[in-house]
């Protein structure tokens, strides 16, 4: 199976995060120009955890103890063409930096000019940033030498107590053929379905194969679904005024399970349906429009209008949910 | 034949896809194939499998609950008992063993199977770092490996040409293997003349980014003689992990790994194939040590994870290449070793054998 088309979409990740009292108080001394490990047994660790990675012990808030700012580079790799999530946007050092004072490593961003200024056993200092707010990303980097750069104005007022992580992934997602070839049925008004070899049961146009059988199917499995059908389930929605909503009254989404088939058309809109006559059971029919046609689009489906015909009185409908 | 328990659990066959930069087709239809493919090769039908239970990775797929999805592809009717794994589906494959040894079922189909090129590595990989410390500074698994590297080879644990020289033989390797992206002869001393892609590690360091799926059908006992000739018998099945945060562990070690060995019985016979899932050259000294291996054990005959790497199945592909070597190769003890986590972080060791 070919495609020639695939579709582009950017999920972002907005996370808030609580940090607790260990990595708040971690975070709040980065505020304040300071790094803060935490002793667990005969170690010191930098960056502080909750526990000891060895017993599993807690480890509380009142050991923790001021280590750096300057500190060692114990390993490094040079970063020549940075990622959006990379730190800085220039070629840069990672480096796992063990802060004086600290037993563990650090990891974080060297700002050099080259790898040429770079080696194991460094000394290195951070650049800190001049508005900080409680992140890893106060450091803006580390740089060679002793002495903190950077910085500046007062640390945070109050604890810090939470911390933003908002990251975006884009993904490119093939359109299968079959997805092609439904979408250009319906753009003719039509729906397309599959109908399975094995099983006999027919899907919406689209789907790649028989969840059933995990038979593949393809345009040879092609049938012509009716334009009719009945309805299985509905909700009315009662419209909150979110950036984007149009609806300002109550509507109705209905299930609609085509006439000589499988098929459920899910959250479908209806067209001259009082909200207050829908009901399971009640027989509709598709309604296109055409407007888009003289600009070189295709028909669209407007959604579904009551036939008039004696309701479906099956009491099952109700259980066909897909 | 010996006799085997009834809570023995055998491989009964496995299908493995093609692995290509970029796929045309979606990760249920990858799955697809390999599901038909394990099971035809196993000799049994959908309606034999009592458990599914897949490896995948929402973040990779670009979906949340994307193995809902992908469930579709495991023809799951009359219902079936389903699990999944946001790790490799040699994890799927451990929890589909566990669940065998309870022994109310039969047969499980395992899955491993991702998308990498649906988006950015280097993106999407941070996301699954620790939230607060690590996140947000973007760091990637080749970064996480190449600081790895420096400590071994600073630690004079290999040199770079060694590095080259495992790169050359996976290559090399891979030349037999219809499924490997990256094959061919390659010389060492070209390989050292390139330039870093993240110093100290070049790209034939690194593996290629692949798309790719794998399926795995396993049995217990009585269903395994019944339904095979020559089943493979899972003989050890064991994983461990150690702290998250790399910079405090000591990089030169791979503690997890060399108890996940012990657990899974490595030391009491001799291997003969290991099929490690060393995505970077440097790795492979490191875990063939923590394993405890010999000289004189094959490692990676496949070409292994430097000749295709699709993620989520990376580590289940070192299972079924293993399983192939006694099946189809004459090996009688192989091993298979798949990892998860930033350096090394944690182990899944699986120790194989034929009749
Ligand atoms: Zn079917």
């Amino acid at each position: 199976m070919t495609t020639t088309r695939s579709v582009e979409a950017t999920i972002r990740f907005p996370y808030k995060r609580s940090l607790g009292p260990v990595m708040g108080a971690f975070m709040t001394a980065l505020t304040e120009q300071r790094f803060l490990g935490i002793r667990s047994g005969e170690r010191v660790l930098c960056p502080p955890r909750e526990w000891d990675p060895d017993t599993a012990a807690d480890l509380s808030a009142d050991d923790l103890v001021e280590v750096g700012p300057a500190g060692t580079v114990e390993s490094w790799t040079w970063v020549s063409s940075p990622s959006a999530a990379h730190p800085l946007d220039h070629p840069f050092a990672f480096a796992l930096i063990r802060l004086d004072g600290a037993d563990t490593a650090l990891l974080h961003a060297v700002d050099v000019a080259s790898p040429d200024a770079l080696s194991t056993g460094m000394r290195v200092a951070p650049r800190w940033k001049a508005e900080r707010v409680g992140h890893i990303t106060d450091v803006e980097a580390f740089v060679p030498g002793e002495v903190p750069q950077g910085g500046g104005g007062a640390g945070a007022e109050e604890p810090v107590t939470m911390m933003d992580y908002d990251a975006a992934i884009t993904y490119t997602t093939p359109v299968t053929r079959n997805e092609m070839r439904a979408e250009a049925a319906n753009a003719e008004g039509r729906f397309l379905g599959l109908e399975c070899p094995a099983c006999a049961r027919v899907y919406l146009g689209g789907r790649g194969f028989c969840p059933i059988d995990a038979l593949e199917l393809g345009p040879e499995h092609e049938v012509e679904l009716s334009q009719r059908g009945t309805i299985t389930n509905y909700t009315i929605i009662e419209p909150v005024q979110y950036p984007g909503q149009t609806e300002t009254e109550p509507f109705a989404r209905v299930h609609v399970l085509l006439d000589g088939s499988d098929v459920i058309l899910g959250y479908q809109p209806v067209v001259e349906f009082p909200v207050g006559d829908v009901r399971i059971g009640a027989r509709v029919a598709a309604v296109w429009n055409d407007t888009k046609v003289a600009s070189g689009g295709g028909i669209e489906l407007d959604g579904w209008i009551p036939t008039g015909e004696p309701d479906d009185t099956d009491p099952n409908l109700v259980n066909r949910i897909c | 034949m010996a006799t085997h328990p009834p809570d023995d659990i055998a491989i009964i066959g496995w299908h493995v896809s093609p692995m290509i930069r970029r796929t045309e087709l979606t990760e249920a239809q990858m799955l697809l194939e390999v599901v038909n493919g394990a099971t035809a090769h196993a000799g049994i039908t959908n309606a034999d499998v009592d458990f599914t239970c897949a490896g995948s990775c929402d973040y990779v797929a670009g979906q949340a609950f994307s193995f809902v999805q992908n469930i579709d592809a495991f023809g799951a009717w009359p219902p079936k008992r389903d699990s999944h794994v946001e790790m490799d589906g040699a994890w799927a494959l451990y929890e589909a063993w566990v669940r065998l040894l309870v022994g109310d079922l039969d047969v499980a189909l395992v899955t491993g199977s991702g998308r990498s090129s649906t988006a950015d590595p280097d993106i999407v990989y941070p996301m699954e770092m620790d939230p607060y410390y690590l996140a947000p500074l973007g760091v990637d698994a080749m970064s996480f490996a190449a600081l790895q590297a420096r400590v071994l080879l600073d630690g004079g644990v290999v040199t770079e040409r060694q590095m080259a020289e495992i790169a050359a033989r996976c290559r090399r390797d891979a030349r037999a293997n219809p499924h490997a992206q990256v094959a061919g002869d390659f010389d060492v001393d070209a390989l050292l003349a390139e330039d870093y892609v993240r110093e100290p590690l070049r790209r034939h360091d690194l593996p290629p980014i692949t798309d790719g799926a794998c399926a795995v059908v396993i049995a217990r006992a009585d269903k395994a003689r019944e339904l095979c000739e020559n089943p493979v018998w899972i003989r050890g099945l064991s994983h461990c992990a150690e702290i998250h945060y790399a910079g405090l562990r000591d990089l030169r070690q791979a503690e997890s790994i060399t108890r996940a060995a012990k657990a899974a019985g490595v030391g009491d016979a001799p291997v003969e194939v290991a099929e490690l899932q060393t995505a970077f050259t440097h790795e492979e000294p490191l875990v063939a040590a923590a394993l405890g291996l010999g000289a004189d054990v094959v490692v990676n005959p496949s070409g292994g994870p430097l000749a295709a790497n699709p993620i989520m199945a990376t580590g289940l592909v070192r299972i079924a290449e293993a399983a192939r070597q006694i099946r189809d190769e004459g090996r009688h003890r192989t091993l298979a070793h798949s990892t998860s986590g930033p350096c090394l972080q944690q182990n899944l060791v699986c120790v194989l054998e034929g009749e």
